[in-house]
């Protein structure tokens, strides 16, 4: 049937293109549930990608190149930690800085790896018996690779710490009400510095994948504008980790479209279907009476917090 | 004390009037890139040559500038002419045209060559290499290759040069097999490899199984070889990314024209006064473009007996454009547009004009195709 063939093709490009601005969406919605805006997130996935690439190809194992990348997004964003939360500099400014500093050190650094294809990716792999399923078999079950699963995975995982456990009702608190929060005993500047990590290490690794598994090679920019759709991703999804599932990969999908419809729609108008989705999603979400009410951002998003007695 | 200070000082003074002096003796040329030197594409080819023309030539010092945003040549040109005393310019962006001819205005007697570009001036040349001859040899390999007849192209942007470029090529793939059509994704972009990895697998998903394209990455390269279908470089030789698939592609050699120009402006042949009709238009006969997998491999040698036949023709094709008097061309009538209008009549080759403002899709290509003519 023509209609289910194009669903598995879509869709199977979608997650495989969705999975990186998953990734990055979970971590900027850790930071910002705390009250740390990131806008460095182009920097970090950059740096990730540069470091997970170089890595993954010195020590030919991907796994270790993963970790490095994500290990590396998460150091810069502790610069970006130190910067807003230590030193109460400005988020937007110093995110900014994050993002111009990744992509330009990348860009010297990079020179020599361009263009040098990575041996050592990771396999794709078919779940056996699973593959079998109509559909949902070709799309999550063939030829997938590991890091699709495991980005869902931490989707639900991340959820779970968010809204079911007491560390996740402390983050959201931070986010709202920082002082508040500290009237009650709760290291707020800690609970963030640990938030805008995990962003980092997301986006880290979320650039690693870039360069180890999506495209194979170290390209200067190779990012190109990933992390602002991931900012973009973050409000539309309303905070929310399972709704990032969604959105990334409705993102992802008509990304895909835009390329496989063009020879029926006006390849100018494609091209900027997915990023109007991203500007139109949150509008037509803010119409919702119930969801307005859960939608606001939290409470002290990028403000930097001061105890009065200093 | 003071006798050694000023002895220093002296000896100081009269270095660097020496080395001033030396440096006046070599004519500084200036490059002005768009992108990075690093891509994979239009500026690192640039860069390679700029390298060749300061080893070949003693008396050439260069400086160069890469990423410079269109918008603000102008200011990167004063720096060159002003800071750096550049006696010659280039500018190897086509966005740099309006930049380029105010700086030309401004300083008439530096000599500025702009690349891509229309507009020329006494002290303004004008070049270009161009890959149309080079799309219409990889069509008639991608024709004898296709099992699907579908063949994939994944262009940057829909304006002329990219258009002359597909229309080169689906002439090539059809001369050789009538039956197959080239089918065309626009990524909007010149360099994303995102957008280029998704217009290849969207092409694979409609049935192409040979590619070519536009895009300053090698990310179609390894689509293709990832699904084991051949493909054809572009810009550098790529076949280093997968030398299984990279049957063949575009490869330029743009010291040619540096070296030709600047030796030209050594000589005083070319001044800043008589620059006003020098347009370089650089084919296979200048010897400024090339046919490879890579420098000095026409065709991967894994997929000769593959093309079988074609082999022979695209060797003949290249024999034929490379002479002096270039015998054939692929732009020589009837040309057909696929609205089925006859847009190069009979026995009729297309002149430059009309290949700088082409606008149609020949008979053959699949796809949308902004600006075509009614």
């Amino acid at each position: 049937m023509e209609w289910q063939l194009w669903v598995i093709e879509t869709l199977r490009r979608a997650l495989v293109y969705g999975t990186p601005i998953l990734l990055g969406t979970l971590g900027e919605i850790y930071a910002e549930r705390s009250g740390i805006l990131n806008l460095g997130v182009e920097g970090m996935m950059i740096l990730g990608a540069f470091v997970g690439f170089t890595t993954a190809f010195v020590t030919k194992n991907p796994w270790l190149g993963f970790l490095a990348g994500a290990f590396v997004g998460g150091a810069a964003s502790l610069l970006h930690g130190f910067l807003s939360i230590h030193l109460r500099v400005i988020q937007v400014v110093s995110g900014l800085a994050l993002t111009l500093f990744g992509l330009g050190l990348t860009g010297v650094l990079g020179r020599g790896w361009e263009g040098q294809p990575l041996k050592a990716s990771i396999a794709e792999l078919s779940v056996p018996g699973l593959s079998r399923i109509p559909v949902l078999g070709p799309i999550l079950f063939t030829d997938q690779n590991l890091l699709v699963y495991i980005g869902i995975g931490l989707a639900v995982l991340l959820w779970w710490v968010l809204f079911k456990t007491s560390w996740g009702i402390t983050v959201r608190s931070v986010g709202e009400d920082p002082r508040t929060a500290d009237a009650l005993g709760i290291n707020v500047a800690l609970v963030r510095y640990c938030c805008t990590f995990i962003g980092g290490l997301l986006a880290g690794l979320g650039g690693a994948y870039l360069s180890i598994v999506y495209r194979p090679s170290w390209t200067q920019g190779m990012t190109a504008g990933m992390g602002w759709i991931v900012i973009a991703l973050t409000i539309f999804s309303l905070w929310h980790p399972l709704v990032a599932i969604g959105g990334s990969y409705a993102f992802g999908s008509l990304f895909y479209l835009s390329f496989r419809l063009q020879p029926w729609v006006a390849p100018e108008l494609l091209t900027i279907m997915p990023y109007l989705f991203t500007i139109l999603a949150p509008l037509l979400l803010h119409a919702s009476r119930r969801l307005r009410r859960r939608m606001g951002a939290p409470g002290a998003l990028g403000l930097p917090y001061r105890r009065e007695e200093e | 004390m003071k006798k050694a200070v000023l002895f220093a000082l002296c000896l100081v003074f009269l270095l660097t009037g020496a080395i001033g002096l030396q440096a006046q003796d070599k004519l500084k040329v200036g490059f002005i890139y768009v992108g990075p030197i690093g891509d994979m594409g239009w500026t690192h080819a640039h860069e390679v040559a700029r390298r060749i023309v300061e080893d070949t030539f003693p008396w050439v010092e260069t400086v160069y500038q890469e990423s410079v945003p269109e918008a603000k040549v102008e200011g990167v040109i004063d720096r060159m002419v002003r800071r750096e005393r550049c006696a010659v310019v280039f500018t190897t962006s086509f966005g740099f045209w309006e930049g380029t001819v105010a700086a030309a205005k401004k300083y008439p007697d530096t000599i500025f060559a702009h690349c891509s570009g229309f507009m020329r001036a006494p002290n303004l040349a004008t070049y270009m290499a161009d890959f149309y001859q080079i799309y219409y040899l990889n069509g008639l390999m991608a024709g004898a290759l296709t099992k699907s007849n579908k063949v994939g192209y994944v262009g940057a942007f829909p304006i002329p040069e990219v258009k002359r470029h597909i229309n080169a090529f689906t002439m090539g793939v059809r001369e050789v097999n009538p039956k197959a059509e080239v089918h065309v994704r626009w990524i909007e972009a010149w360099f994303d490899p995102a957008k280029a990895k998704e217009a290849t697998n969207s092409l694979i998903d409609a049935g192409c199984d040979v590619f070519a394209f536009t895009e300053d990455s090698d990310t179609v390269v390894q689509v293709a070889a990832e699904n084991r279908m051949p493909v054809f470089g572009h810009y550098s030789p790529m076949y280093n990314s997968a030398p299984d698939y990279v049957v063949s592609g575009q490869l330029v050699h743009w010291e040619n024209f540096y070296l030709d120009f600047l030796s030209k402006v050594h000589a005083g042949y070319y001044t800043s006064k008589n620059l006003e009709n020098v347009d370089y238009w650089d084919l296979l006969k200048e010897g400024s473009v090339e046919v490879g997998a890579k420098f000095g491999m026409p065709v991967n040698p894994k997929w000769k007996s593959r093309l079988g036949k074609t082999y022979d023709l695209v060797m003949e094709r290249i024999a034929q454009m490379s002479d002096f008097q270039m015998v054939f061309d692929p732009f020589t009538g009837p040309i057909y547009s696929r609205k089925g209008a006859v847009v190069v009549p009979v026995g009729v080759r297309a002149n430059y004009g009309h290949l700088l403002s082409l606008e149609y899709a020949v008979k053959g290509v699949v796809g949308s195709w902004p600006g075509e003519p009614k």
